[in-house]
């Protein structure tokens, strides 16, 4: 063993056979002479607000900071660019392509007619009325001989729609072409609506 | 420490305003874990750039029809993934009428493979016109090899969309006076071709 080390661990032995003594008062005295020592005078919210104080520019810290406040400015633009496109949108949702003036359609009115001799109430759905059966502009009126027609607004493009009968029964339009519905199996009709000349 | 609190508080915000807006249609309609469902599949759309309306629309056609919550979020996740290869395919420049229209054309049989000519025939022209007469031709039951080959043929011979507009008319005022549709639309696409886009006056 070196003679550094020895040289140490003879003084660590020395010091701990002549360690002090301390008396049970002294933790007291100690907090005592803690607590006599002059406080300093405690912080208000606007003080510390205020105060100058000094910064440590950490670069990491800093670039964290700057990149989500670049993030919530761009994003949040974004959405607002967003919130105003979807405030303006059109209830029109033409398939097809919008240019300059044309971009905002407004729906053409079709007539939907439907013989159905037996029903107490015919509605028109589609993707039109958000497939909303009680929807008031979609209601069909009988007008004798079982036949049952609305007149109402459609916007240009294709679409798909059924009649509901009795709030129960869907029946596709014998006019139209059917489109099959393979995701929920009741077959729907379709209809191109194009801009009257 | 401070500025990791600062930058904590940024990114709750940018995360709050991120936050899916929530169909009041929606939540009208759909129970409590089909709306949570739905509402996932709709935001992810949205985080995708792809077209949200038809996802709306498609759970409230299941909502009206009765169907299950279970069979309403795959029908609206199907549609999601339809209009996801549909923008893969068209390409990133595609628009949301494309997609939709691509989405509807998918649904009734077109494959991507015949997405991807049709972008390939049409060059940098709009291709929701030439899906949406495509999708009709196949919902009048003329076949969708037979529907894909005229659109794709009308599509080389850059028939702008006035006059696909009104080959669709005439294809379906013949179908409408009893014609076969195979022959109405073949008849039609090569009568419009041999003219070099110039379709006949419409159909009386």
């Amino acid at each position: 063993m070196p003679d550094d080390e020895l040289n140490m661990r003879r003084i660590a032995r020395d010091l701990r056979a002549s360690s002090p003594r301390v008396d049970k008062s002294f933790d007291d005295r100690v907090m005592a002479a803690v607590r006599s020592l002059p406080r300093h005078a405690r912080l208000t919210l606007w003080s510390r607000l205020t105060a100058p104080r000094t910064v440590t520019v950490k670069p990491l810290g800093w670039s964290v900071l700057a990149a989500s406040v670049a993030l919530l400015a761009i994003f949040g633009f974004n959405r607002a660019v967003d919130d105003v496109r979807v405030a303006s949108k059109p209830i029109v949702a033409a398939v097809f392509p919008k240019t300059g003036a044309a971009a905002v359609k407004p729906p053409q009115r079709v007539q939907f007619v439907l013989v159905a001799p037996e029903a107490k109430k015919v509605a028109v759905v589609g993707d039109f009325n958000g497939w909303d059966a009680g929807h008031a502009s979609y209601q069909a009126q009988h007008r004798g001989g079982g036949v049952w027609s609305v007149t109402a607004p459609v916007p240009i493009g294709h679409h798909r729609y059924s009649f509901v009968v009795d709030d129960s029964v869907w029946v596709t339009d014998p006019m139209a072409p059917r489109v099959m519905d393979n995701d929920y199996g009741v077959a729907n009709s379709a209809i191109v609506v194009e801009e009257q000349k | 420490m401070r500025i990791a609190a600062l930058a904590g508080v940024a990114i709750s915000l940018v995360v709050a305003r991120g936050l899916p807006a929530q169909d009041a249609r929606l939540a009208a309609r759909l129970d409590k874990p089909t709306l949570i469902a739905v509402n996932a599949i709709v935001d992810s759309a949205r985080l995708s750039k792809l077209p949200t309306e038809p996802l709306v629309d498609k759970a409230l056609e299941g909502a009206a029809k009765g169907s299950e919550g279970t069979n309403i979020v795959v029908a609206v996740h199907q549609l999601s993934v339809r209009m996801g290869s549909a923008k893969r395919v068209l390409g990133t420049a595609t628009t949301p009428d494309e997609i939709k229209a691509a989405a509807s054309a998918m649904d009734v049989g077109i494959s991507v493979r015949d997405l991807a000519r049709l972008r390939a025939a049409a060059g940098k022209q709009p291709v929701t016109l030439p899906l949406a007469v495509l999708t009709d031709l196949v919902g009048r039951n003329v076949p969708i090899e037979t529907a894909t080959n005229l659109v794709l043929q009308l599509a080389r011979a850059g028939v702008k969309d006035p006059d696909l507009a009104l080959f669709q008319r005439n294809v379906r005022a013949d179908i409408d006076r009893g014609a076969d549709p195979t022959v109405a639309a073949t008849t039609r696409a090569r009568g419009l071709v041999l003219r070099g886009g110039a379709p006949s006056k419409p159909a009386e």
